[in-house]
């Protein structure tokens, strides 16, 4: 997979911040809801699976409730990599069916993997903010691996 | 970022950046370099990090960084904070996701001219005996309530279960277990990230080494430890596993609150904290020692699929295959600690990122056999380089807080190594060297390639110099097996 994705309007959907001991991604969407879209997407890019052949569907509804969009965004991608590190499962199209700053209800489907490049221990708060920008939302999350 | 004009040097290899430098620091930043790392450490954000520790409420004397500082998240890796209880802060992410991220060294009776001729077939079977990988459960099936055990007792489960020798308790950090440690305080989620996970290894920079004694720099302190040049040894460098990454990401979840309830205001949300002496800061502690335990009983899990393996490859072929233990050292850890500061003598939380406990001769909480000697350090190299034993100091304990350095330390990121390394031919320069090498991810491998790492050598050297350990005696690897 490509280090810079592009999703068009917002600029990139995601792309690769260089960190000396982790993982960092800078996370573009033109609102939450593809903001955090986004924001799983670069996830699996950095889990980068190898899928499982002939695997059933996977589908999952995720519902998360957190004190600001940041702790929602974290939340969002721990969800992400809890389902990947406990069952191999990993998910690659959501259906957001409810969101605001605080809550989110969502359905992510995808599938199980033989193998993931890389492990996501966690998904931080290091100085995470979403921030307004004039074509939308970006954030950078750094990813514990 | 912090540059090298915000930087006093206050001794051969030390640092100190002055409260002067933000106004939301509580006390100075020291940290340990020579002019070469000082390059390094200049280029990222981790000096940038250690101030943002220096500005924790309730933060004792200064915080201090470790020549092998490298850019982290909330702490820099490498950082050491005490702060002063009651009302002194403890942050989970002062600990990191990796709780009690450790090192274990075994030894062997044998010289390595009598295991090179089974050695491929050892990584072989060490390999195929020790799980590692993302998401890879073990052999270990933990009976209902079983969990409980493994983070009240730690490696005291172990004994029990067979997996350890009283020997091996005595010379493990804490003996294993955490006296204050609460399973009631850890979530369901991080239960079940953990119950699969015992005796494994994970992915990322863990591994599995089998090395050799290639210099000894002190004999005497060499021979109390039981180490002698040619001699075969391992390692283990792993922790807690999912269950200890899930304790972290819920307690930085819920200190988000916390940190309003309690008035605090911080420069990066990833330091969240509570009051030490808080019920929440209580529930943390107690959430981490239990993890800390299941760490303890993971590589000791770990220490037995070893030996085995020695059994199952060496036995015989060579007279005394039996794995015997140096010691068991955690680097991600918050500890409640007795130190003089100014000389007043102190209760302190200290929380060590990336470093390592060193404890001077006379501790009485080392071993009774290396109590005259000071407490051993494992201080493991980057992959295909060397790694180091050493043992804490009575400077340690003046100037660190008792702790000293856990590595050699980043200074490539992942992302720099993977485009500039290839994991199979990284492998076979490695084999070409005579370094047998299994992994199950050769992206992995890249990732932690020599070149992404700094010099431990000269890491080592600085913390010799600045009398904040001292070398005992130097290893380097036969055989690597990572996730």
């Amino acid at each position: 997979m490509s280090d810079v994705v592009d999703t068009g309007a917002s600029g990139a959907a995601f792309e690769e911040i260089e960190h000396t001991a982790d993982r960092a991604l800078r996370i573009r969407g033109c609102n939450l809801e593809e903001l955090l879209v986004n924001a799983a997407r670069g996830l699996l890019n950095i889990m980068d699976p190898v899928p499982s052949a002939g695997g059933r569907t996977a589908t999952r509804v995720i519902d998360l409730a957190a004190v600001d969009a940041e702790t929602l965004l974290v939340n969002w991608l721990s969800e992400l990599a809890f389902w990947a590190e406990t069952e191999m499962l990993v998910f690659d199209r959501f259906e957001v069916e409810q969101i605001s700053s605080t809550h989110l209800r969502a359905v992510a489907r995808g599938g199980r993997a033989d193998r993931l490049e890389r492990h996501v221990k966690a998904v931080t708060f290091h100085n995470l903010d979403i921030v307004q920008t004039p074509h939308g939302l970006t954030a950078t999350v750094v990813f514990d691996v | 970022m912090v540059g090298a004009r915000d930087l006093k040097k206050i001794g051969d290899f030390l640092y100190e950046i002055p409260t002067s430098h933000r106004s939301d620091m509580r006390v100075p930043a020291r940290f340990y370099a020579d002019d070469r790392l000082l390059d390094g450490i200049t280029g990222d954000r981790s000096l940038e990090q250690l101030v943002n520790t220096a500005t924790l409420p309730g933060v004792v004397r200064y915080v201090l960084a470790m020549p092998d500082i490298h850019q982290g998240y909330g702490f820099p890796i490498g950082g050491v904070a005490a702060t002063e209880l009651p009302d002194g802060v403890i942050s989970p992410g002062g600990v990191g996701y990796d709780i009690n991220c450790g090192v274990r060294l075994l030894a062997s009776p044998l010289e390595a001219d009598a295991v090179q001729p089974h050695l491929d077939q050892l990584a072989t079977v060490l390999y195929a005996n020790c799980p590692s990988g993302v998401g890879q459960g073990g052999p270990v099936k933990l009976k209902p309530g079983e969990l409980d055990e493994v983070m009240q007792n730690g490696a005291r489960w172990a004994l029990k279960r067979g997996f350890a020798t009283e020997a091996d308790l005595d010379r493990t950090e804490e003996g294993g277990c955490l006296a204050g440690a609460d399973a009631d305080r850890v979530s369901a989620r991080a239960r079940d990230r953990g119950r699969g996970q015992v005796g494994t290894l994970g992915a990322g920079n863990h591994f599995i080494e089998v090395d050799v004694v290639d210099r000894v720099q002190d004999e005497d302190t060499a021979r109390r430890l039981g180490l002698f040049s040619g001699q075969v040894v391992a390692q283990i460098h792993c922790g807690s596993r999912g269950l200890g990454h899930q304790v972290c990401t819920d307690y930085v979840n819920l200190f988000q609150k916390t940190v309003r309830k309690y008035g605090l205001t911080l420069p990066d949300r990833e330091l969240v904290c509570a009051p030490a002496g808080s019920p929440e800061g209580r529930n943390y502690l107690a959430a981490m020692q239990a993890a800390a335990n299941y760490a303890f009983a993971n590589r000791q899990v770990l220490a037995f699929h070893i030996r085995r393996s020695f059994e199952q490859v060496l036995a015989g072929r060579v007279k005394n295959h039996h794995l015997f233990q140096i010691y068991d050292i955690a680097h991600n850890m918050a500890k409640i600690e007795s130190h003089t500061v100014d000389g007043r003598r102190l209760t302190l939380c200290v929380h060590r990122k990336g470093a390592t406990r060193a404890f001077g001769p006379g501790s009485a909480v080392l071993p009774a056999a290396y109590r005259d000697i000071g407490q051993p350090v494992l201080v493991p190299g980057s992959m295909g380089t060397s790694s180091w034993v050493l043992v804490g100091t009575a400077g340690a304990m003046d100037q660190t807080f008792g702790s000293t350095c856990h590595g050699a330390g980043r200074t490539m990121s992942r992302h720099q190594a993977k485009r500039s390394v290839h994991g199979a031919g990284l492998r076979e320069e490695l084999e070409t060297r005579g370094i047998k090498v299994r992994a199950g991810s050769l992206s992995g491998l890249a990732e932690e390639a020599p070149g992404a790492y700094k010099d431990v050598d000269r890491v080592v050297e600085v913390v010799h110099g600045a009398g904040i350990a001292r070398r005992v005696a130097r290893l380097t690897p036969l055989a690597v097996i990572k996730g």
